[in-house]
């Protein structure tokens, strides 16, 4: 099916607009999205399973006598199903409580004229032959590399996405983006003896991933995972975190406390300390919706407010808290453009875009030769059951390495960390050069020290 | 409905050359709306439409989502399901076969005392704001709580190319309550959530708005005086809170068919005693207005009760009609999923621990030196056995007497060592809602007896 165009997106949005100020909206905000995927499937150690999507639906917010309404739905092309919804979202406002806190939708700002590296015609042109030989390349570079090595499940997608955002305020913007991505979950086998998951995969906006390289690396990591010797003893080890392991502590914790609804609600450690140093001097963040090429990059954010760089932490400082349009007005500040929707069904809450730890100058193996009795953390388990407002943690590391005298010697198992985020990140020693892209993090690895390990 | 979608699998299995052909529709509306302290943060209704593809072309998979009914736009869906599929057959080694199954003809409505889409939004707002109102006046020190509230009700339409035709109503009112609270710069949190398919009434008798905030709140509370634990190997006693999440994580997750063929340890276990005599798990969709209760799944397969492990020895997997063919054996209607946007997959229902005999007293009269972990918040498997479940409510237990709070817990360890140090289990019972994400989410309830592992390995950071 024909993707939405621009004007198609941009024409429906302004309609709605116009008719929930009609129906009695004081203010009306309507957002379009269309997503359109296609991919290609493993399991059970074969391309055996394809799939396509496509999804598009609209989101309409109203602002009636200071209460706030929604309402959404997928069928966009007949009219009275629209007039319902809008006759529902004002319902839902008129439901609802006034809030003297809510100071009106997001005002009419210039977003960037163009951006780099978020849409490639080469992705969109992708045909699902091509999908199925890349899959299966990635799956051969696997299995290839050992017996040992099962191909648990994985697979190579493509998305075309596109969002129209108009409000009664002037506020008129419509983005596209492509993505690819193609994964890989191995695990390996040896008797009654089987590794953990270990995954690898590769993700961008442009037609630029290695199926060869993330099918070689998922089995090289199950392989390297079978080696384990002796179990660790509880004790307080120096950690090398990587991306993955990053993504997962921090995603639970960090991202949280620097949103200012948490602040503003008191389930922020960060409270009232902008200006002061919270964690190590070896840490500079970024929340970059503008990064080139970045999993989040986009014109605007979800509510219409342009993207932008901003500085979160310097050396060890906090600067800023994330703002949406509600927390900024409440404190007569300006959005930071981090309101986030998942997809036309939600309402903007919120959140971060590339969250991106600058790297410094160390290469990884240098890091390594910097830690004398320590562990190489890949990913984490259970790190969704940390606590969100304190930022205590106790989760599995699996796979995990064990690191003496610099070196990487065995696989290990069994093993817990228990700490308190804010507090690890005030020991971040080293920093390295070695940044990539998960997801809505980018960072290099990271080394820690005297964090709790609990063994066997 | 039904017609457009038969005449969408009369062009797979005819025009395609597909071996087997299923459409799903469904038509969704929901209602949702998040309270932050006294504040309603945003109501939302929604309506959607929409209908899964499936089909078998040469032994390959073809899925196609479209959120419509218009007919030409579902043919273009069949026509983009069968084309990928048979892509993708070209590399098969195994293609894949369906286990049999009998045709299903039936009509499920939805029988409730409250249905939810009769009742007015204020009405709802009004309910769950008791809970807000619950917690802020329960201390000073709670600084904030999030009640999140769902409702979601609908029709789905199921027709396969084996002539079944199904038209089940869904009905599920859920809702998540969260609370933190600080004391001189220690935070806390504490969460709870709730759900049915039998109704509204939930709010009436088993769940009332100012008890369930007064749990959230008080845990919050309790929970500033907590120490942190020693982490080690300990014996604990769970809840049956604790116990439903071990259960669904360090369990149940390693019996769905398709983990175990993916080189799950459970793969040829079959007969094999991997837990001690106390040992038995069932995964079971028939309980009326629990929360992973359904009649038919998403292949159209009855739910069934299904024996997973008993005293101690596998007795089955979790499977659907793929992974039932490689087993030889039938789909147990594990098979959902989430919403039309998605392919079913094996999916827990409700899973849960059989109780036995012991009294309360008697599990912790055992233990000299050890925790007693209430309620969870989290948890998650690996394919390899190992298991971690957080604790957001745990005490000491000091020569068989509950002591003092404790924080930042969770329990960690390889469920098939695991199992085989239960050594108590009590004969009480309860069964908790929840959600569950595999990629996709969905709703399940999970619960059992209060038990005791005689070891497991406790994370903590004193």
């Amino acid at each position: 099916m024909a993707v939405l165009e621009k004007n198609e997106m941009l024409t429906i949005a302004e309609k709605t607009v116009q008719l929930a100020t009609a129906k009695g909206a004081c203010e009306a905000e309507v957002y379009v999205y269309e997503e359109q995927a296609s991919n290609v499937g493993i399991e059970f150690g074969q391309v055996n399973k394809t799939d396509q999507i496509i999804d598009r639906g609209i989101g309409v917010r109203v602002i009636v006598n200071k209460t706030v309404g929604f309402a959404y739905t997928n069928i966009i092309n007949d009219p009275s199903t629209l007039e319902a919804i809008v006759v529902q979202a004002i319902s839902a406002a008129k439901a609802s409580k006034p809030d003297s806190d809510w100071l009106g939708f997001v005002q009419k700002k210039p977003y960037a004229p163009k951006l780099n590296g978020t849409f490639d015609s080469k992705i969109l042109e992708l045909c699902s032959e091509e999908l199925v030989t890349l899959s299966q390349n990635m799956l051969d570079s696997a299995v290839k590399v050992d017996k040992a090595v099962l191909a648990a499940e994985g697979g190579i997608g493509k998305a075309y996405f596109s969002n129209a955002i108009v409000n009664s305020n002037g506020v008129y913007g419509f983005d596209r983006g492509t993505f690819i991505e193609c994964s890989l979950a191995t695990l390996a086998k040896d008797g009654n003896k089987v590794t953990p998951v270990c995954f690898e995969f590769n993700a961008a906006r442009n037609y630029n991933v290695d199926p060869v390289w993330v099918g070689r690396e998922a089995a090289n990591l199950s392989v390297s995972a079978l080696k384990t010797k002796k179990p660790i003893k509880t004790q307080t080890m120096s950690l090398i975190l990587t991306q993955f392991a990053l993504q997962e502590l921090l995603g639970y914790t960090l991202f949280n406390a620097v949103k200012a609804d948490s602040v503003q609600r008191g389930q922020s450690p960060f409270k009232g300390k902008i200006g002061e140093k919270i964690v190590s001097e070896n840490i500079t963040i970024y929340d970059d919706g503008l990064y080139p090429g970045g999993m989040r990059t986009g014109l605007f954010d979800d509510e219409g407010t342009p993207h932008q760089k901003t500085l979160l932490i310097d050396k060890g400082v906090l600067k800023t808290f994330l703002y949406d349009n509600y927390t900024a007005k409440k404190e007569g500040k300006e959005s930071t453009g981090n309101a986030a929707r998942a997809g036309y069904l939600s309402t903007p809450n919120i959140g971060t875009t590339n969250f991106h730890i600058m790297p410094k100058t160390t290469l990884a193996d240098d890091m390594l030769l910097q830690v004398d009795n320590g562990l190489l953390v890949y990913y984490l388990q259970g790190a969704h059951s940390s606590n969100p407002v304190s930022g205590d943690f106790s989760v599995v590391a699996t796979p995990v390495w064990k690191i003496q005298h610099g070196e990487i010697v065995f696989a290990a198992r069994d093993v817990m960390l228990a700490g308190n985020i804010f507090e690890v990140l005030k020991n971040v020693k080293i920093v390295g050069n070695n940044e990539r892209q998960v997801g809505g993090l980018i960072a290099p690895w990271i080394m820690v020290d005297n964090v709790r390990v609990i063994g066997k | 409905m039904q017609h457009v979608l038969l005449k969408a699998i009369e062009v797979a299995m005819q025009k395609y050359g597909a071996c087997y052909a299923e459409a799903r529709a469904q038509r969704l509306y929901k209602t949702m709306f998040t309270l932050k302290e006294t504040r309603v943060e945003v109501a939302k209704q929604g309506i959607e439409n929409g209908v899964a593809i499936r089909v078998l072309v040469n032994g390959a998979w073809g899925f196609a989502s479209v959120g419509s009914f218009d007919s030409d736009i579902l043919l273009s869906a069949v026509s983009n399901a069968c084309v990928m599929a048979k892509t993708a057959s070209f590399k098969l080694k195994t293609p894949i076969k369906l286990a049999t199954t009998k045709p299903v003809i039936d009509n499920v409505g939805v029988k409730s005392k409250k249905n939810p889409a009769d009742i007015a939004l204020e009405d709802k707002i009004r309910d769950l704001s008791q809970i807000s109102r619950a917690i802020q006046t329960f201390d000073s020190r709670i600084k904030s709580c999030t009640v999140d509230y769902l409702d979601l009700t609908g029709s789905n339409f199921f027709v396969n190319s084996e002539g079944s035709n199904i038209q089940q109503d869904k009905m599920f009112v859920w809702s998540k309550i969260a609370a933190s609270a600080e004391s001189s710069g220690v935070f806390t949190f504490s969460r709870e959530e709730i759900g049915s398919t039998l109704g509204y009434e939930v709010f009436d008798d088993q769940h009332p708005p100012q008890e369930i905030g007064e749990i959230v709140a008080k845990r919050a509370i309790d929970q500033l005086s907590a120490k942190s634990l020693k982490g080690g190997k300990t014996p604990v006693v769970l809840g049956p809170n604790v116990v439903g999440v071990f259960v669904h994580e360090a369990f149940g997750h390693l019996a769905e068919a398709d983990l175990a063929l993916s080189g799950g340890v459970l793969f040829n276990a079959l007969g094999a005693k991997i837990g001690s005599d106390l040992v038995t798990f069932y995964d079971d969709g028939t309980i009326p207005g629990a929360f992973g209760s359904f009649k038919y799944d998403d292949e159209g397969v009855s739910a069934q009760k299904t024996l997973l492990i008993k005293d101690g020895v596998v007795q089955g997997l979790m499977h659907n009609r793929e992974t039932a063919y490689k087993f030889n054996v039938q789909s147990t209607g594990n098979a959902r999923a989430e919403d039309f946007r998605v392919e079913p997959i094996i999916r827990m229902r409700n899973t849960y621990m059989e109780p036995r005999d012991c009294a309360f007293e008697e599990l912790l009269e055992g233990v000299k030196s050890g925790y007693y972990f209430k309620s969870f918040r989290g948890g998650q498997a690996n394919i390899d056995g190992t298991f971690q479940v957080g604790i957001q409510e745990g005490y000491e237990i000091v020569n068989g007497e509950i002591g003092a709070p404790v924080r930042n817990a969770s329990i960690s360890g390889n469920t098939l060592e695991t199992l085989l140090n239960v050594d108590a289990v009590g004969k009480d019972f309860a069964l908790d809602s929840g959600r569950c994400g595999k990629g996709q989410t969905v709703f399940i309830g999970d619960g059992g007896p209060h038990v005791r592992l005689s070891e497991v390995v406790v994370g903590g950071s004193a």
